[in-house]
């Protein structure tokens, strides 16, 4: 707590703006800037100094903040100096290379070259500087061509000054030139970077799998051979395609330059078709095989739907079947259960059956070549014959008990995985959306509908619910939490009546606002499941609480993480 | 495919103290209707949605053609933080209207706000950043203090980030990329780096100090910090030697801070019981070659509002702290 002599100094000058103010109310003000709102008597100064001339009735001066910057207008780049930043000058483009590099997974095209001052003098004394474009305003540069740039920065680099040609920077062509750009090739990256690309991609990777497949024609009206198989190198692996002649063993190490990136469901593959060159390549260094194939074992956190020849290691915890009646009238029986890792939980689906009984869970079951559906969040490893499954002696980790099994994850790292359940995260609860409280659920599809009416039945006597909808989010990502009615109610303390009942009079606008001033800005720990998609997350917690936080921990670990002490 | 997604994924909301947004002047983004726009600060946070807190220092109504909107300030360790509540966003009126009362009686209290950032032009071709507020909470220091430690964490991963960028031989996204910056703030940081130039992130720094201290219940301000124990009488000069400290560091322009030297001495120098009036100070500015009145108003203001090393006890009047 503060005692008022420490804002000795600070009272004085208060006085001297306001020299009716009572001391002691004076430093009652910045003790209660500084415990309650943990600012210091320095900062607090002018709006205590404010607050006091307020109360004395003397005229307070209009508050003004900012920094700016004007636009400056050059001839020549001697006249810039290297902290200008919104420069007006005429230039004659001499060169425009343009670079292809991947930004947030889009192909984006950055550029440089050369522009020489006074362009429009014959024969006069020109200067040359580097620029860079990253504006992408190729069409307006071309070599040869005489332009005004508008908005551009200087930089300094070594003591070699340079311009940049920004997005929000203007090209006015002034004189043009009959030259054109050519794209440049794009350079191999890692098969880590290109699971997160879109677009084309060069990789070099080893062939750890490949298969020769026919398929059918969609329209029926025939088929294609193609290989299908798995590139790896030591940042991961990515399926691919092939629709032509693909003759390169498994082991092969290839560079394979313009390849597409398609995604079936979340999982990008490498599409080899026309256009994509592909060649053997030589790397001494290049890990091997048996290296590959060990570390392209998966995990439950890693899977992602659609993924294709996956191998893993799963305990089962249960296990059953079922019998259905197929599209063509035959019966058919499909075996299923849970199963965990020490990373997650998700589902099991076997089309001919394994040697399992109910009795024989827990297990260990060792899986090769199996696909991945997705449903709702929770990945389904899916088994369509025998040889795909291996009954292991033991389960290679401590039994987990899979009804309380949940696996704590950075709130970051799961937004940016895949969809995963059985999962304990915690993130700020940045907005409580419209639609939090009761809602009425259409009767034939159960979906949540909208002033009395559904969106595919119509009008329609909805039957309540409760629910509410949240949005998370750390700082680097974001993802709506739904808290279904059970949850719901344990998190509020309410039971559904209860919310109703404080709903009623006013559509719920109390409740809500009530709900945000109690939420926004704390931080929040859910446990639940995530399906994450290119659209975004979606979370759904089976439970909800406050986060418990020692503020000095935390503290301190900013501090250690970073370094920084005083 | 690939820039709808971008387009419907919701904004994650960029935890940062108010100097780092203030001192921003790069808009990026906003081409196409639906595209979202970001603000790039120096310290290439890409800044859409934004989570700030503090205290409140400001708040009025003002009734435009549109209808009424509120206008209002937070205070954090670094500075102001700007918002406004559109005449666009009615729902958020008349809780506004009831803050203006408290605060328009002398009640103070903290603030969560969370809104889009949004920048404009003055007249004269001044970039100025605020924050469309979407929603807020009136907060205990606990969760302000929780708001300090996290965006202390954000701000210092930035810093670092910058720093690996700056080892990077270029700013292409591959290099930044190679050279360790995180992903999600390569493009921020190659944009920023090319739009800001050189500078020392060292200021940036002390708002962390400042802001984990407050966080840990040790409420001072850093020059303080630094002298310890402050013997009372020596507090003033030490003060001063220390604030001159933190004017170098502070990674604005050279010319900037040209300007921030030239204009505290003059008012040092000049200023009476009464303190120095706005036109003398642009007069022995221009005595001592500097010219750009716009520059200086803003420095003036800056000194004024942000850095708390001038005062103006009455309008148009300053004087030292």
């Amino acid at each position: 707590m503060s005692n008022p002599e420490e804002f000795e100094n600070e009272i004085r000058t208060v006085k001297e703006s306001v020299p009716d103010a009572d001391e002691s109310a004076i430093a009652k003000e910045f003790a209660r800037y500084k415990d309650e709102f943990l600012v210091p008597p320095k900062h607090a100064l002018r709006s205590v100094i404010e607050h006091f001339q307020k109360e004395a009735g003397m005229e307070v001066s209009a508050p003004n903040t900012s920094t700016r910057r004007a636009a400056k207008s050059v001839e020549r780049f001697s006249d810039l100096a290297s902290d200008d930043t919104n420069v007006t000058i005429e230039v004659a483009v001499i060169s425009y290379t343009p670079r292809m590099t991947m930004v947030r997974g889009e192909e984006k095209q950055t550029a440089f070259g050369w522009i020489e001052d006074n362009p429009w003098e014959e024969g006069g004394e020109r200067t040359r500087w580097d620029f860079k474009d990253w504006g992408n305003h190729a069409e307006n540069l071309s070599p040869g061509s005489v332009v005004r740039l508008e908005g551009v920065s200087v930089n300094e680099w070594n003591g070699k000054f340079s311009l940049n040609i920004n997005q929000t920077s203007r090209v006015a062509v002034l004189r043009a030139s009959e030259r054109k750009v050519v794209m440049a090739p794009s350079e191999p990256i890692s098969i880590e970077r290109v699971l997160t690309m879109d677009g084309f991609a060069t990789v070099v990777a080893r062939v750890i799998t490949a298969e020769q497949r026919t398929v059918n024609k969609k329209d029926g009206s025939g088929t294609i051979d193609l290989v299908k198989g798995r590139l790896a190198d030591d940042t991961g692996t990515i399926g691919f395609a092939c629709f032509g002649d693909f003759e390169h063993p498994v082991g092969a190490l290839l560079k394979i330059e313009s390849a597409a990136i398609r995604r079936f469901r979340n999982t990008p593959e490498l599409n080899i078709g026309e256009r994509t060159k592909v060649e053997i390549y030589h790397d001494e260094g290049f890990a091997s095989l048996e290296n590959l194939e060990a570390s392209s074992v998966m995990q439950i956190s890693e899977l992602r739907d659609g993924a294709t020849d996956v191998a893993i290691t799963v305990q089962l915890t249960s296990w059953s079947s079922r019998k259905f009646t197929g599209k063509d009238g035959a019966e058919k029986t499909v075996w299923g259960g849970d199963a965990v890792d020490p990373t997650g939980v998700c589902r099991l689906t076997a089309w001919s059956e394994l040697p399992i009984d109910e009795g024989s869970v827990p297990l260990a079951i060792r899986l090769s070549n199996v696909r991945v559906r997705s449903w709702q969040g929770t990945p389904d490893l899916t088994v369509d014959r025998i040889e795909q499954a291996e009954i292991l002696d033991a389960i290679p980790w401590d039994v987990i008990d899979a009804s309380t099994h949940s696996v704590e994850v950075d709130f970051s790292e799961l937004l940016s995985g895949g969809s995963r359940s059985g999962v304990t995260s915690s993130a700020t609860v940045i907005s409580v959306q419209s639609g939090s409280g009761i809602i009425h659920r259409c009767p034939d599809c159960k979906k949540a509908m909208r002033d009395g009416a559904c969106r595919e039945h119509g009008p329609q006597a909805g039957i309540e619910d409760l629910r509410l909808r949240i949005i998370l989010d750390d700082g680097q990502n974001n993802g709506a939490l739904i808290l279904g009615r059970e949850s719901a109610e344990a998190f509020l303390g309410q039971t559904m009546d209860d919310v109703q009942a404080a709903t009623k009079d006013d559509g719920g606008e109390a409740f809500l606002a009530d709900l945000r001033s109690r939420m926004l800005g704390r931080r929040h720990t859910f446990t639940g499941r995530a399906m994450i998609d290119p659209q975004g997350a979606l979370l759904m917690a089976d439970s909800f609480t406050l986060t418990d936080l020692n503020l000095e921990e935390l503290a301190n670990e900013v501090r250690e993480r970073w370094g920084v002490f005083a | 495919m690939m820039p709808n997604q971008q387009r419907n994924r919701r904004q994650t909301a960029t935890r940062l103290f108010a100097r780092e947004f203030y001192e921003s002047s790069l808009p990026d983004g906003g081409q196409g209707e639906f595209d979202p726009r970001f603000i790039v600060t120096k310290l290439g946070a890409r800044v859409n949605r934004m989570f700030v807190c503090g205290v409140v220092e400001r708040l009025e109504r003002r009734d435009t053609e549109r209808g009424p909107m509120f206008s209002g300030a937070v205070r954090d360790p670094t500075g102001l933080h700007l918002w406004s509540v559109g005449s666009f966003r009615p729902e958020l009126h008349l809780e506004m209207e009831e803050l203006v009362a408290r605060f328009d009686d002398g009640d103070r209290f903290l603030m969560a706000c969370i809104g889009k950032s949004n920048h404009y032009t003055t007249e004269d071709g001044g970039f100025r950043c605020r924050m469309q507020m979407e929603d807020y909470a009136i907060i205990d220091r606990e969760v302000y203090a929780t708001w300090l430690v996290e965006t202390a964490n954000h701000t210092m991963r930035r810093i670092d980030a910058l720093g690996k960028a700056q080892s990077a031989e270029t700013t292409d996204s591959n290099a930044l990329r190679d050279a360790g910056v995180p992903g999600d703030l390569v493009d921020g940081l190659g944009l920023a780096m090319n739009h800001y130039g050189d500078w020392d992130a060292e200021g940036y720094k002390v708002g962390v100090l400042q802001a984990l201290s407050a966080a840990e219940g040790r409420v001072i301000s850093f020059e303080e910090h630094e002298a310890s124990p402050p013997a009372p009488e020596e507090t003033e000069t030490e003060n001063e030697d220390a604030a001159e400290e933190s004017a170098e560091s502070t990674p604005t322009s050279k010319g900037d801070l040209n300007i921030e030297t030239v204009v505290l001495e003059i008012i040092a120098e000049h200023a009476g019981d009464e303190g120095i009036d706005y036109d003398s100070i642009m007069k022995h500015c221009a005595q001592r070659g500097l010219t750009d009145e716009d520059s200086i108003e803003d420095m003036i203001y800056s000194l004024r509002d942000d850095k708390c090393e001038i005062m103006e006890p009455r309008f148009g009047w300053f004087k030292p702290m």
